[in-house]
């Protein structure tokens, strides 16, 4: 489930402009590096010429889906491969979009070229949403309660264990009291006087 | 309906029936003739009203046989209904039938009323125009009132068959929350989904317990069912806030744009569509999921409580024990003493037992 690169465009029917860029061409080889990039740029620009506004796309492209949402004009893409969930990656860019207008304001909608600056939160965003639990909370939720779940599929099972334990000990613990209720009145007095009589033949040899 | 009387009570005037329906027949044929030719003639217009009259009636009769009819078929689809809505099971139910019928009587009930509506302004018409005798107006009285009866009390069937089909609903909900708690997501309203985690909630507390492990239980418990009450309202409005937008971006279908651009926004709207359902259905999982951790702490807690219990047999038995070995111990303690002090009791009985021999042996030599 990895993220290859976002990218935060202005596209209003023209040309799309690039106001941020982030790839991650690391498992490329050296020579493909920029290549790869141009290539990314390229695409993400096609991409986002052809998503009309307030309208959400995925494109399938070779092994990455391209995920594009254009809101009012500032558009936002996601260079996913194929586990990541679709969900997950739209509101990554929902975020992406809301960090850029709340630290850009609407200054971007008169930039003209290409912006050449890197943007660090869209650095620091690449590689913390690689999991996608971090962009999405329903996933992280879910993922939280299944491990919940399992935590408490097991709970059960020692409950029930700890239950026949406490099964044996209560058997074990009645007959105790049974047997214990036998010896309350100690021995009977037949017994007593065999007791004497024995010790009477032992006793005057003692004597 | 008198066929098996023993007495016939009745003439069989078929034959001059059927003369003179025969008779008035050839004479409003020989009248329509006749009209063609003379258009203002005396008879000519005395057959006219006649016929007209007759044509009437003819036509009353025709309407009102076609009404009486369909109440007769009305009536019997809606025993067919009743007896569908009262065999109705927990499982096996005949619901798209059960709405098929109903939507046709109600139709046919409908269109019938019309029916009847129509025939009884015919009637009053009739009767307005005069020429006609009175047992005429009578009977066609009658018969309107008659048909408006039948219909009414047909009404009336359906009714009583709707209502209980609604009640055999609500009983077989109510038997199926019984069963199956967490099944239940296909509730339209939220206020629905939230009432059967509140039924839960309110039998969650009332274990009777007496240990203290199974009270503190009982009090994470309750805090849990808490937690999951306010986990539950948030997703609800979340919910709320996802179909807010489901509406906006489904909304723009501009007629004016290009066909490509419209053919374009026709698939968007698909794929809103499809990532606002997934949501949805997101959002229904983890619901679904905090459903079966409540279930799965209640039985913990059961389970735990009932432990509890048999601890706490396990403790008295043990005292029990307890108390009878130390009985036991005293009495082996008064054992011992008893018998660390025998000697002295023993040499008083030897004393006893020899004075015994001798007297013995005195008796013997």
């Amino acid at each position: 489930m990895k993220i290859t690169a976002i990218l935060v465009l202005k596209c209003d029917g023209s040309d799309p402009i690039i106001l941020a860029n982030e790839t991650d061409v690391s498992h490329f080889g050296y020579f493909q590096k920029n290549p790869a990039k141009e290539f990314i740029t390229f695409v993400g620009r096609t991409v986002a010429k052809r998503t009309p506004p307030s309208q959400r796309q995925s494109v399938e492209h070779e092994e990455y889906k391209v995920h594009c949402y254009n809101r009012n004009g500032l558009c936002a893409l996601g260079f996913m491969d194929d586990h990541y969930p679709v969900r997950s990656a739209f509101s990554l860019l929902n975020k992406v979009l809301d960090e850029y207008q709340k630290s850009f304001g609407e200054s971007w909608r008169t930039v003209q070229a290409d912006a050449s600056q890197p943007w660090p939160y869209l650095k620091e965003a690449l590689t913390k949403f690689q999991d996608p639990a971090e962009a999405d909370k329903l996933f992280k939720i879910q993922r939280d309660l299944d491990e919940t779940k399992i935590i408490l599929h097991k709970t059960i099972d020692s409950v029930l264990a700890r239950g026949e334990k406490l099964d044996s000990l209560v058997e074990k613990s009645s007959d105790l009291s049974a047997s214990s209720q036998e010896c309350r009145w100690g021995p009977p007095p037949s017994v007593l006087v065999g007791f004497t009589s024995m010790l009477c033949i032992r006793s005057p040899p003692i004597d | 309906m008198y066929v098996k009387s023993g007495q016939s009570s009745y003439r069989d005037r078929t034959q001059e029936f059927i003369n003179v329906t025969e008779r008035l027949k050839k004479s409003v044929s020989s009248s329509g003739v006749q009209q063609n030719v003379a258009t203002s003639s005396n008879s000519g217009s005395k057959f006219d009203a006649q016929r007209s009259a007759v044509s009437i009636q003819s036509e009353f009769n025709k309407r009102a046989s076609k009404i009486g009819y369909g109440i007769h078929g009305t009536s019997q689809k809606l025993a067919k209904l009743a007896k569908l809505a009262k065999r109705t099971s927990v499982f096996d139910d005949p619901t798209v039938e059960i709405q098929e019928l109903t939507t046709v009587i109600k139709q046919d009930i409908t269109a019938l009323n019309s029916a009847v509506v129509d025939l009884q302004l015919l009637c009053n018409s009739q009767n307005e125009s005069g020429n006609i005798s009175s047992d005429t107006t009578s009977h066609s009285t009658t018969v309107v009132d008659n048909l408006k009866n039948r219909l009414m009390s047909a009404t009336k069937e359906f009714k009583e068959v709707l209502t209980m089909r609604t009640e055999n609903l609500k009983v077989h909900e109510n038997r199926r929350q019984l069963f199956s708690s967490s099944g239940s997501k296909d509730s339209a309203s939220p206020f629905v989904r939230q009432r059967p985690l509140a039924a839960r909630d309110g039998c969650k507390c009332l274990k009777p317990l007496s240990s203290p492990m199974g009270q503190w239980v009982n009090v994470i418990i309750t805090i849990i069912s808490q937690v999951c009450k306010t986990i539950l309202s948030l997703i609800l409005i979340l919910k709320k806030l996802m179909d807010g937008e489901t509406s906006s971006p489904s909304q723009p279908l501009l007629q004016q744009q290009q066909q490509q651009e419209q053919q374009q926004q026709q698939q968007m709207v698909p794929l809103q569509d499809s990532y606002m359902q997934s949501r949805a259905e997101a959002l229904q999982n983890v619901e679904s999921t905090i459903h079966e951790l409540s279930n799965i702490f209640q039985q913990l807690a059961t389970m735990v409580s009932e432990q509890g219990e048999i601890a706490i047999r396990i403790d008295e038995n043990m005292e029990d024990t307890l108390a009878n070995v130390e009985g036991a111990q005293g009495q082996l303690l008064k054992y011992l003493n008893g018998i660390s002090s025998n000697r002295w009791l023993m040499i008083k009985i030897f004393f006893v037992l020899i004075v015994f021999l001798m007297i013995f042996l005195f008796f013997v030599a």
